[in-house]
């Protein structure tokens, strides 16, 4: 693995669903390259999540070719998928999903704890995070005592306490007021240029997507470069 | 072949005739049941009075049947009849049980109301046990708990104590008592077994007290008592029988009574009447017709009773009218028959002569009697 | 469509049409908990009917019963009671218990002069028509139908009866039709009984019927100073309940087993419709926020619950009824506990229970849903539409007072003594210390579940996480469960305590080698001095102790106590005392030892002296000790037999106990006691172990309904378990799509939701254990002495209790696991990034 070798790649990569309707995703390329915040934009069903999915390794395309760091996710079972994801990816969603029972900083820290990373450095390394994303002092409370941007905090902040090689963000403002959601983009960009991880966000909101340092279009099963009408 | 069977069927023929025979020729004094030897009923037994007016244990089947004709205080007209009956099951007579039961007593009481369309009826069976219910030798003396019918200096005391229905009564005689048949051996048929010892008091003068339902009234009336007592009394044939004892208003009196057999018609009769003189003339059974008239149908069981007749005795021609219609009683508990026991007018030539009792019994089911055919 | 309709189709209906499964299990677990309570009032029911009917034909039309002892008194008094004034009829009879050959059970015969006997009780003799007049035919008895039955034979045949050791034989009759008496009886003419039963001038009871407008008190007193001791008239309703006293005992077992049924079933019922609106809030505060008012949400979600309840309550009690008619027909009205024989019993389809059982499952299911609904209703839509709010509501649980004050007066409850005869105080102390118990759960899991540590494994981690956020949702979780687990140790401690009690009686009261009987419990069969002395004299039998048995009323308002003259050691030895083994006791009086039922009935005790009619005198005896009896429910005295003897002059004997000589075997000396009687191998004699063994046998079979009771509670408690993890991993479904995506492997999942369930289980587990043990403690010092009048010690199975626990806990686990295998299958995990 060198320098150069993209993050992501997918070559190929089909998938459908059913046989008469047409093909979700249908021969598509994607490298992304180390350090590189790319957002993917496209109208509602056209294949965005399943892209994810994929992406994720939590779905598997009918032809193609998926390499994370490198790696064939196609040699890879279920356990093995699911070790990556925890060691070399992170995810926002658009409806935060923390868990309501755990405290902020538990939150924070799941994806080390699944990892049995050791105490003190899990420690450290959360209040690393939270410090990042601005609520250090709101380390033991609950999610149930937060706003809706302080919640997304928390997650992004648990989608990069494990210092993952890619970010995946899926729709992260959708829940949030437009103040607080260019809050949240601005935190994103740079929580994911500041530990040098390569980042895909995926929205339908151009304005979201501006934040992102290249901009690219699914349509028509495929990817193209955004290209900005008069 | 022929002649071998012809050997075996003569030789049959001849047992059979031969037993026959001797049963015929035999002297029957006894007649034995299962366990008890029952004395027969014979001719030539002397009736001594006041001895034969009580119980004769020993013999199976024995009445005192009282029926009468009442005026009650209030003006009605009613029937009334009181029966004791004593029998003597077949069973073992050595049980030391104080209850077993060697002797059965049945009282029947019956009123024929015709004012309110009905008859009041009562029967109680008891076994003689304890001295709770019993008849006494040597005088009219039969009780069944506070039912009784006893001979007092003369006089008969009858208390009858049921549900609905009760009497108090005394029946005080006027006539000595009247002999029937032989000299009280009267006979039922044609096999010598069947009669009984039978003797009849007409013409006794009743007064009391009747209630019904709680409501007393006093009575007077005219009355005629029955006592008969027997071990065998009906021929195989004979299905039931019809009696007659009317009160003639002259003073005399006349018994009579035919059997009868399935098809209905006589199959024995006879018949007893006193003269106002008092002198008997007694019939035997070519002598007494009895043939029968409108027929009620029971609303109950269904039975059809013939309740008017013309009865031919002698010189004698009755036509017979009922009190009422309905004068059925029902003892299948107590003695399993169903029986017609009414009041009746005597007419002759459209003018009354006198009043009485008819008794029907055998319609229906034919009667039953414990031994009434030969072993 | 009304505001209500459409919230009722938006909100209930959708969740048939979603999870129809689901909503099939709840029907079923109510339709079960009616089921069960509807079977068990309808055998109890068809019991106490029969009782009833059997105890009216033998009543028949009498206005008093005269009785006295079962040996009988003199008829003379019958022919006095006949002649008093007042008295309209009398019949006498004679009540007797025969020993037919071959059977195990005495056959009961009633002895009449039926012409008497149609006065007083004319259906029972219109029975015997049109056989009467035979009836007087030496050596006849006509038969019930359920008689004719259970004994094989039918009119004409011969019926082998034994009296003394000697045989008898009588020829039936005839069989009755079956209306004219219910259960087994004989019925011959008196004469011919007395002769046959060695009875000559005794009967034992006398009917009479008054005049109409005699007065009968005033006839009972007059005739309390004519007749003779012991002997003493009563009116008819004293007949009937002394019948129905004997199964109380058994009825009221039945009731306990019914009561665990339904409230099992009502707290199925409240915690799945608790759940389901708790899981529905979402939807609900939408449906507020859309415009529905508070009262149509309510009315809603309670006509759910009615709806519900009603398909469960039909179906339940038509399967109640299907049950009831089985258990009659396979196992009879005593359910194998061997009280009665049901004939008749049964199965008629009794409208009006069911309708009642109807309406209770209905109401209890609306019940259930209503409070929960009352809550969703009340909340705010904003509030409820916001995640995490479930806990919330699950706050107003906490405080802990409504429960200590149930609780508290549970105990009270406990102290109070029976209604009666009966302990309606035990039952109602059950319920308190129950619903107390249940309420304290909330607090109870919040203080345990704060406690507890946080391991460091993710998984279990999580897990307990998990369960210290939600310790209000856990109580209701566990409210199904936990009452039917502390039922059922209840219960299980209950039986257990008893069979160890049995056992340990069992083996005080028959301490000998050989244990024999002349038959059945009968009247006329004993053995003679004679024949005690052939049995003494037999090859290898070292010591032989005698009993004579028989039924003695001690007061005539109740069932007869039984009498034992046998051998009793100095102060008592021999017998299982329960106290009173040195007491000092007032002179001229004779000793006799009491079992604890005359304690409890008659209101006797150590030192306390009461009078004793026996053999037409009256003694006067002094109470030297009180014993622990299981065998007569009614009462027994213990007398001394040398005692016996010499008041009674009465040397029979109906039991005996045999020390072998050292080296006789047991088999060889019984084959030579039996060769020594005529029709000796209709004796029984048996070895102690195997008298032991049948006894235990026939213990476990009468508990065996209650076993099966307790194991059904345990699975409808388990299924409640079942429908709470269910509910939630569902709503969870979202946690574990993203905790999948956060890198937890699929295994891990599940690993977490099994060490929930192990947790919740075993909390569950080990509160149901702690309130089933003080349930316990009621019903085995409150319940079975007020309902049996006898003690039992408390003794715990703590291996099965054990075993129990450790297999609820799995089965928890595995429950848990089991519901969230569909929320984390992949498309689960796919559908968290849904919008919802």
């Amino acid at each position: 693995m060198t320098a150069d070798t993209p993050v992501l790649r997918l070559a190929d990569v089909s998938r459908r669903y059913s046989a008469t309707a047409p093909a979700v995703l249908d021969g598509l390329d994607f490298a992304l390259a180390p350090g590189e915040y790319v957002a993917i934009m496209g109208e509602s069903g056209v294949g965005k999540s399943t892209l994810l999915n994929i992406m994720a390794g939590l779905d598997r395309p009918d032809t193609g070719r998926i390499e994370v760091d490198g790696r064939d996710l196609a040699g890879l079972d279920d356990d093995a998928l699911t070790v990556l994801r925890r060691t070399h990816l992170g995810f926002v969603f658009q409806a935060f999903h923390v868990l309501p029972y755990l405290t902020v900083r538990d939150n924070v820290a799941l994806p080390l704890d699944l990892a049995s990373r050791p105490g003190a450095e899990r420690e450290a390394r959360v209040v690393e995070m939270l410090e990042a994303v601005g609520l250090a002092g709101r380390a033991g409370s609950y999610p149930r005592e937060l706003s809706g941007g302080e919640t997304q905090r928390v997650a992004i902040a648990r989608a990069l306490v494990h210092r993952p090689r890619l970010l995946l963000a899926d729709e992260p403002t959708g829940n949030l007021d437009p103040r607080t959601a260019t809050h949240i983009l601005a935190l994103l960009r740079g929580q994911v240029h500041a530990q040098g991880a390569s980042g895909v966000l995926i929205t339908h909101s151009l304005a979201a997507a501006q934040t992102a340092d290249r901009i690219l279009v699914l349509e028509g099963g495929r990817l193209s470069p955004y290209a900005a009408r008069a | 072949m022929k002649v071998g069977g012809a050997a075996r069927g003569l030789a049959a023929l001849a047992g059979a005739a031969l037993a026959w025979l001797v049963a015929a020729v035999a002297p029957a004094d006894e007649v034995r049941g299962r366990h008890v030897a029952y004395p027969a009923v014979v001719p030539g037994h002397l009736l001594e009075f006041p001895r034969d007016f009580g119980a004769h244990p020993d013999f199976r089947t024995e009445w005192w049947y009282a029926t009468g004709w009442l005026e009650s205080a209030e003006g009605e007209t009613l029937g009334f009849q009181v029966t004791f009956f004593r029998t003597r099951p077949d069973v073992p007579q050595d049980n030391p049980s104080g209850f077993a039961a060697r002797q059965l007593i049945i009282a029947h009481a019956a009123l024929s109301d015709p004012a309110r369309g009905r008859l009041w009826h009562e029967q109680r069976i008891a076994r003689a046990s304890h001295g709770l219910a019993g008849a006494a030798e040597g005088d009219t003396d039969v009780w069944l708990d506070r039912w009784r019918l006893r001979r007092d200096g003369g006089r008969y005391l009858a208390r009858v104590a049921g549900e609905q229905l009760s009497f108090e009564l005394a029946l005080e005689p006027t006539q000595p008592p009247m002999l029937n048949g032989d000299a009280g051996f009267s006979r039922k048929g044609r096999e010598p077994g069947s009669a009984s010892y039978y003797y009849s008091l007409p013409h006794l003068a009743v007064t009391g007290e009747v209630a019904r339902d709680g409501r007393r009234v006093a009575v007077t009336g005219e009355a005629w008592l029955d006592q008969e007592w027997s071990t065998a009394l009906l021929d195989r044939e004979a299905t039931g029988w019809d009696w007659i004892g009317i009160n003639l208003d002259d003073g005399g009196a006349l018994m009579a009574f035919r059997l009868r057999d399935a098809s209905g018609g006589s199959h024995w009769a006879a018949g007893s009447w006193r003269r106002p003189d008092g002198t008997l003339v007694t019939f035997g059974p070519d002598e007494v017709e009895f043939i029968p008239g409108r027929r009620w149908r029971s609303p109950r069981t269904g039975i059809e009773f013939p309740v008017e007749w013309r009865v031919r005795a002698g010189a004698l021609d009755l036509e017979l009218l009922p009190l009422m219609d309905d004068q059925e009683s029902d003892s299948r508990y107590t003695t399993g028959a169903v029986y017609w026991e009414g009041a009746v007018r005597a007419r002759s030539a459209d003018r009354e002569v006198g009043r009485g009792y008819l008794e029907l019994t055998g319609y229906g089911e034919p009667l039953r009697l414990p031994g009434s055919s030969p072993p | 469509m009304s505001a209500t309709g459409t919230v009722l189709r938006a909100v209930a209906l959708a969740r048939l049409r979603e999870q129809p499964l689901r909503l099939l299990a709840t029907v079923a677990a109510i339709s079960l908990g009616v089921a069960l309570a509807t079977a068990v009032f309808l055998i109890n029911a068809g019991a106490l009917n029969e009782f009833g009917l059997a105890a009216r034909k033998l009543v028949g039309e009498a206005d008093l019963i005269v009785r006295g002892s079962r040996a009988g008194f003199d008829e003379s008094v019958f022919v006095e009671l006949a002649g008093q004034p007042g008295v309209r009829e009398a019949s006498p009879a004679l009540e007797l218990e025969v020993a037919p050959l071959g059977e195990t059970s005495a056959l009961r015969v009633l002895a009449i002069d039926p012409f008497r006997a149609a006065w007083v009780q004319p259906e029972l003799v219109a029975g015997l028509a049109p056989r009467l007049l035979d009836l007087l035919e030496p050596d006849t008895i006509v038969l019930s139908a359920a008689a004719a039955r259970e004994l094989g034979l039918g009119a004409g045949d011969r019926l082998e009866l034994r009296a003394g050791t000697s045989e008898y034989v009588l020829k039936v009759l005839d069989v009755m039709p079956e209306a004219a008496y219910p259960q087994r009886l004989g019925v011959m003419d008196i004469a011919t009984a007395q002769a046959a039963f060695g009875r000559l001038g005794l009967v034992n009871r006398v009917d009479l019927r008054l005049e109409p407008g005699a007065d009968r008190e005033r006839l009972r007193e007059r005739l309390a100073e004519l007749l003779p001791d012991g002997v003493s008239a009563q009116t008819p309703d004293v007949e009937r309940n002394r019948a129905a006293e004997v199964t109380r005992a058994y009825r009221v077992n039945l009731n306990m087993l019914a009561m665990v049924a339904l409230l099992t079933g009502a707290f199925l019922v409240f915690s799945t419709q608790a759940l389901a609106v708790l899981r529905r809030r979402t939807s609900l505060g939408l449906m507020r926020a859309l415009g529905a008012t508070r009262g149509q949400v309510e009315l809603a979600l309670t006509a759910e619950g009615a709806a519900l309840g009603a398909a469960g309550a039909i179906t339940g009690v038509l399967l109640g009824q299907l049950i009831a008619s089985v258990a009659l027909a396979k196992l009879g009205g005593d359910l194998g506990g061997g009280y009665f024989e049901a004939s008749s019993l049964a199965a008629k389809p009794q409208p009006g229970i069911l309708a009642a059982f109807f309406l209770i499952g209905t109401a209890v299911a609306a019940l259930g849903a209503w409070a929960p609904a009352r809550d969703a209703a009340r909340v705010e839509p904003a509030r409820a539409l916001k995640a995490g709010d479930a806990e919330r509501a699950m706050d107003r649980v906490r405080p802990a007072w409504p429960g200590l004050l149930l609780f508290g007066a549970g105990a009270v409850a406990a102290w109070l003594p029976p209604v009666g005869g009966l302990p309606l105080f035990g039952y109602a102390s059950v319920a308190l210390l129950l619903l107390g118990g249940l309420l304290l759960v909330p607090a109870f899991a919040a203080r345990v579940l704060a406690l507890l540590p946080r391991p460091r494994k993710v998984a279990l981690g999580t897990a307990v996480a998990q369960l210290k956020g939600s310790a209000g949702l856990a109580g209701v979780s566990l409210a199904a469960i936990i009452v039917s687990f502390s039922l059922m140790v209840a219960m299980a401690i209950m039986v257990y305590s008893f069979r160890e009690s049995f056992e340990h009686w069992l083996n005080e009261v028959l301490p000998a080698d050989v244990h024999l009987r002349v038959g059945s419990a009968s009247d006329t069969a004993n053995w003679s001095s004679g024949d005690q002395a052939i049995i003494a004299a037999t090859e290898g039998v070292a010591r032989v102790r005698f009993q004579r048995q028989q039924p003695v009323l001690f007061d005539p308002a109740r069932p007869p106590v039984a009498l034992l003259a046998r051998e009793v050691g100095e102060d008592g030895e021999g017998l299982p005392l329960v106290r009173g083994a040195d007491a000092r006791l007032p002179d001229g009086a004779a000793q006799a030892w009491i079992s604890e039922a005359m304690v409890d009935l008659h209101g006797l005790e150590v030192g306390e002296t009461f009078d004793l009619p026996l053999a037409g005198k009256t003694w006067r005896m002094a109470v030297a000790g009180v014993w622990r009896d299981y065998g007569h429910t009614a009462g027994a005295i213990v007398v001394d037999r040398a005692w016996y003897i010499a008041a009674t002059g009465d040397a029979a004997a109906s039991e005996g106990a045999i020390w072998l000589a050292p080296g006789a075997d047991v088999e060889t000396v019984i084959a030579r006691i039996r060769s020594r009687f005529e029709r000796g191998e209709t004796l029984q004699v048996a070895s102690g172990s195997a008298v032991k063994e049948i006894s235990m046998q026939i213990f476990d079979r009468a508990f065996a309904v209650t076993y099966l009771l307790e194991a059904v509670a345990v699975a409808i408690g388990l299924a409640g378990v079942a429908f709470a993890f269910s509910s939630q991993a569902l709503a969870r479904r979202a946690e574990f799509g993203m905790l999948r995506h956060v890198g937890m492997l699929r295994r891990q999942v599940i690993a977490m939701l099994a060490g929930e369930g192990a947790m919740l289980g075993a909390l569950g587990v080990a509160y149901g254990l702690a309130l089933g043990g003080v349930l316990s403690l009621v019903l085995v010092y409150v319940i079975n002495r007020q309902s049996f009048n006898w003690s039992i010690d408390l003794a715990v199975p703590w291996l099965q209790l054990g075993a129990l626990a450790a297999l609820l806990v799995s089965a928890a686990a595995v429950t848990a696991m089991a519901s969230g295998r569909a929320a984390t299958s992949d498309s689960a995990v796919r559908a968290v990034r849904e919008d919802w």
